[in-house]
């Protein structure tokens, strides 16, 4: 099943089955709910059987769809499968079923228009994560942005219009330096190889002088932080989170937001690995202050989807923390981050979903859950518990290696003069953790225990919803239990990208006795 | 060469034609419906023979230093024609005299002239038959006095762009002795204070002409006061038809660095204000009136270009912003009846009318340069050669005037999909078949340029 044409289909036919919608009978059937849950079940079919081949030493040509676009310009319909994107292909084709199983009574998913915005949606983040050409990267990265907004406008809250204002002129400032990087990294080409290219494979190998590679940096972690978010970026978080449609704030926080880490780990440290070096520690003070900021907002939060909000900033800043440590075990838990952090706010917020579709707004004043619906409060325990990194769920593996990378490349630093700076902000980061604890259980104290008031006739979860849940909760204990055969897929993509940022510390480390580097002023002697 | 006369211009002969045989329709008092279909079948005919022609590589030098037919010629006329083409079907409803098809079709043929020009007098010949038909149109079969205002307006701003190109071509006259556009363009490469006066100075009357700011003040009046397929007429082929005109006249050359500066100031400035005071509009007509100014913004960024990126960038740019102008107008058209152009008729637009609010919504996101849409491909083919030519500030602050421009687009988007409750429309308007077949080619069209985006790179390098 490792072929070409099964990664194309993975792409196209979410969109094929986006357009087939229209021709459907008018609303009150089923049907276009059905055909729309048939071709997300399909992608998911397809996306597992890539995962479950590939065991990251595949060819990455037998995973590869390349079509020329622009022939002239080099920008290609490439997409292909490799050990970076593996985890992110997995978890979009994951999420997208699972929403629409969580909202399939709804009056939203009465509506074609929601349907087929979910489709493109997956469409497109597909399209971002599996793209092995930045212009087609950049297309994509951008086109995630259209049913978004569309979908906070037409099915979000009061609050809709401003939200999905800001979401969408927010996350787009990001672009405008991004696009002017892309395209200079196509004039670099242009001049360099003598014809214009997108291609990662062409541009990785590009020489690129400190400013180009220092403009590209910024441009591309501007925009990515802005995505992730991660302070001080994150303004338009708690609105657009609040008021857009559950699926929305579940697909927002749990596919969207990675594109930002995948972003980092894809055009930042490989096309400029110098910069990327020098400016590791300030990233890394941002990203600890991201964790600890949300974190201490989330204890502040009595509204349980802001409390998920902002606890979402927090682990966010985990995963970058982790990219920005450098180290293969730091990448391997960011990575695991990104599928586990995807997994359970998404599962956190579908939650959610379901007691406010069961009781309407006064969810929020819900308590002894546990009594009422033992079913609902087993999965949201599990995934509190996750959230918390609880020790056999994904949320310990993945925070456990990023902290550990984390020391490895603080000590590093410690022990060859290089300053205090990343050792004290992982060990700040570690306070994130016990912060997490706190505000996390109080929300499961809140909502799952305590005096049952008065009787309020609650559903617990029927078979569809437990069904939905249950492969977000088997990723949660897979990865918890028994993390090294995913880990080996994704483990020659991360060796190359270590090895790229270890090559050029040794290469600085060599002149940094004679010249003053600026590695010097962006650590913090 | 007396067949190449007749087979190299057989799109213009096809045209004059049609105007005589109009002319004749009017004075018999023929079937009114029948200068629609005559005008269609006309303009679809000359696509057909440019496409043959540009399909069989023929090239002709017709009449040497004025008239020739090369590559660009072929494909620029089968632009324009087909823009005229889309608007054409998608006016045969509301436009039922045939003075109207006259006009149209005197306009057309003037832009094709300007696109098979080898020298000014024949350009010049051109632009005035591309521009004298369009007061017509806006005044004719509207008494109003609003649409006389901004037609009177057009007329006089146009005047003075015609006289300061005429002064310009005076100075290129004066320098080279010939009107033939080859000789200028080498002195324009030569340098030479005169050269450089006789370039900007032309530059302003097109400028005048593509509504850059600060030569913009007639288009809001001219674009809001007539009614829609005119506007769109107005923004579409003549925009088109005045941008092909600077290809044609500068071709791939790249300008002096006094010039440069002068266009990169324009353009920023054009984008800038825009877009900024689009903003503010209410009315569907004077925002893209003022998109317009944006958009000719892009459009002259591109002529700063040095690394011969330019013909092709501003004949994709040109025809998918006429293209998008076409089927947004048209889809207007069918949301809101009769002539209406308050944007509050768009709220909730999508319950009632789904499709034709979707691609209304497609064409204003790619206005605004959202990938993976075809204005967006058209935007990176500008300033990709733009930053390729060592310009990136600029173009990084244009890119932020079309970040400010993604208000207002969006604003109609949000307008289409807001859930406010709407008095459902009696039914549709008339005709709505034939503007629907317009519009579904349009898109088919549309659709085409975002999954080839390198048509005219490979068009204008096959011989």
């Amino acid at each position: 099943m490792l072929n070409p044409t099964t990664v194309l289909a993975l792409f196209v036919l979410p969109l094929a089955f986006a357009l087939i919608l229209p021709v459907m009978t008018e609303r009150g059937s089923v049907l276009p709910r059905i055909v729309t849950m048939v071709g997300m079940l399909g992608v998911l079919a397809l996306s597992v059987t890539i995962f479950v081949g590939y065991d990251g030493s595949t060819d990455p040509q037998l995973l590869a769809v390349n079509v020329p676009w622009i022939a002239s310009l080099g920008v290609n319909f490439h997409l292909g499968v490799d050990g970076m994107n593996i985890y992110l292909m997995l978890l979009t084709s994951l999420l997208f079923p699972v929403v629409l199983a969580c909202t399939w009574k709804t009056a939203h998913a009465d509506k074609k228009l929601y349907l087929g915005l979910l489709l493109i949606m997956e469409t497109s983040l597909l399209g971002t994560f599996l793209s092995q050409n930045l212009m087609l990267f950049f297309v994509f990265w951008e086109a995630v942005l259209i049913p978004m907004f569309i979908l906070i406008l037409t099915f979000g809250g009061e609050n809709r219009r401003k939200a999905a204002m800001t979401f969408f002129m927010y996350t787009m400032v990001g672009s405008i330096l991004l696009l002017a990087a892309v395209i200079l990294l196509g004039v670099e080409s242009l001049h360099q190889t003598g014809s214009w290219n997108f291609e990662f494979s062409t541009l990785y190998h590009l020489h690129l002088s400190t400013t180009v590679q220092m403009f590209v940096f910024v441009a591309v972690v501007l925009a990515c932080l802005i995505k992730c978010p991660v302070f001080p970026f994150h303004s338009w978080l708690p609105l657009a989170y609040y008021e857009a449609p559950a699926a929305g704030t579940a697909l927002m926080a749990g596919a969207m937001s990675k594109m930002g880490a995948f972003g980092l780990l894809k055009l930042a440290i490989p096309l400029c690995p110098q910069v990327s070096v020098a400016f590791a520690p300030t990233i890394i003070l941002l990203a600890v202050i991201s964790i600890l900021y949300g974190a201490v907002l989330a204890l502040r939060q009595q509204d349980f989807k802001k409390l998920i909000a902002y606890s979402s900033l927090s682990h966010m800043g985990y995963i970058v923390l982790g990219i920005f440590c450098l180290q293969q075990s730091s990448i391997h838990g960011s990575l695991f981050q990104i599928l586990s952090h995807g997994v359970a706010v998404a599962g956190l917020f579908l939650m959610l979903d379901l007691l406010e579709q069961r009781l309407g707004a006064s969810y929020k004043q819900l308590n002894a859950l546990s009594i009422y619906a033992p079913r609902l409060a087993v999965t949201l325990m599990l995934f509190i518990l996750a959230s918390v990194a609880l020790p056999l769920t994904s949320g310990f593996t993945s925070e456990f290696l990023i902290l550990f990378g984390g020391f490895q490349h603080g000590l590093q630093l410690f022990n060859t003069g290089n300053g205090l700076l990343v050792l004290v902000c992982v060990i700040l980061a570690c306070s994130g953790m016990v912060l997490g604890a706190g505000y996390m259980l109080r929300f499961a104290r809140a909502i799952l225990y305590g005096k049952a008031n008065e009787e309020i006739g609650m559903k617990d979860m029927n078979l569809r919803e437990t069904i939905a849940f249950v492969p977000l909760l088997a990723i949660v204990v897979i990865i918890g239990i028994w993390p090294y055969p995913v880990m080996i897929k994704a483990q020659n993509a991360v060796e190359q990208l270590t090895a790229l940022a270890a090559g050029t510390q040794q290469v600085q480390a060599l002149p940094q006795t004679t010249t003053t580097l600026p590695i010097g002023g962006a650590d913090g002697h | 060469m007396a067949t190449d006369l007749i087979y190299g211009l057989l799109p213009e002969h096809l045209l004059l034609a049609l105007i005589l045989v109009l002319m004749l329709v009017e004075i018999f008092h023929g079937d009114r419906k029948l200068g629609g279909v005559l005008f269609t079948l006309a303009a679809a005919a000359g696509c057909a023979v440019l496409a043959v022609q540009l399909s069989n590589g023929y090239t002709v030098n017709l009449v040497p230093t004025e008239i020739t037919i090369d590559r660009f010629a072929l494909i620029a006329r089968l632009v324009i024609l087909g823009c005229g083409l889309i608007l054409g079907i998608c006016s045969l409803a509301t436009s039922s005299s045939c003075k109207f098809w006259m006009l149209l079709a005197s306009s057309l043929l003037g832009a094709l002239t300007i696109m098979d020009s080898a020298g000014f007098i024949s350009l010049f010949i051109g632009i005035e038959m591309l521009s004298l038909p369009a007061f017509a149109m806006m005044v004719s079969g509207d008494g109003t006095s609003s649409a006389s205002e901004g037609a009177f307006k057009y007329l006089v701003l146009s005047s003075v762009a015609t006289a300061l190109i005429l002064f310009g071509l005076s100075l290129v006259y004066g320098v080279t002795g010939s009107l033939s556009i080859s000789v200028f363009m080498a002195t324009v490469n030569a340098g030479g204070a005169q050269s450089i006066a006789a370039t900007v100075i032309i530059l302003s009357g097109f400028f005048l002409k593509a509504a850059v700011f600060p030569f913009h003040a007639w288009a809001p009046d001219a674009y809001s006061s007539v009614r829609i397929h005119i506007t769109a007429f107005l923004a579409s082929v003549i925009k088109a038809a005045v941008v092909l005109a600077l290809v044609r006249i500068f071709s791939t050359i790249a300008l002096s660095a006094e010039v440069v500066s002068v266009i990169i100031v324009l353009s920023v400035a054009s984008i800038f204000y825009g877009n900024t005071t689009a903003i503010k509009q209410g009315a569907f007509k004077k925002l893209l009136a003022y998109s317009s100014i944006a958009h000719a913004g892009y459009m002259m960024f591109a002529l700063i270009d040095s690394t011969g990126g330019r013909t092709e960038a501003l004949l994709y740019y040109a025809s998918v912003y006429a293209l998008t102008t076409i089927i947004a107008c048209a889809c207007f058209s069918l949301i809101v009846p009769g002539d209406r152009d308050d944007l509050g008729q768009l709220d909730g637009a999508f319950a009632t009318h789904p499709v034709a609010s979707v691609l209304l919504a497609l064409c204003v996101l790619s206005m605004a340069g959202i990938p993976p849409l075809p204005g967006f491909l058209a935007k990176f083919l500008i300033f990709k050669s733009v930053i390729a030519s060592g310009h990136i500030t600029p173009a990084v602050i244009a890119f932020v005037g079309s970040y400010i421009g993604v208000i207002f687009y969006l604003g109609i988007v949000y307008r289409l999909f807001s859930t406010a409750s709407v008095p459902a429309e009696a039914g549709e308007a008339a005709g709505s078949g034939l503007v629907w077949s317009g519009v579904f080619l349009g898109s088919v069209v549309f659709i085409l340029f975002m999954l080839v985006p390198g048509v005219f790179h490979s068009l204008l390098l096959t011989v």
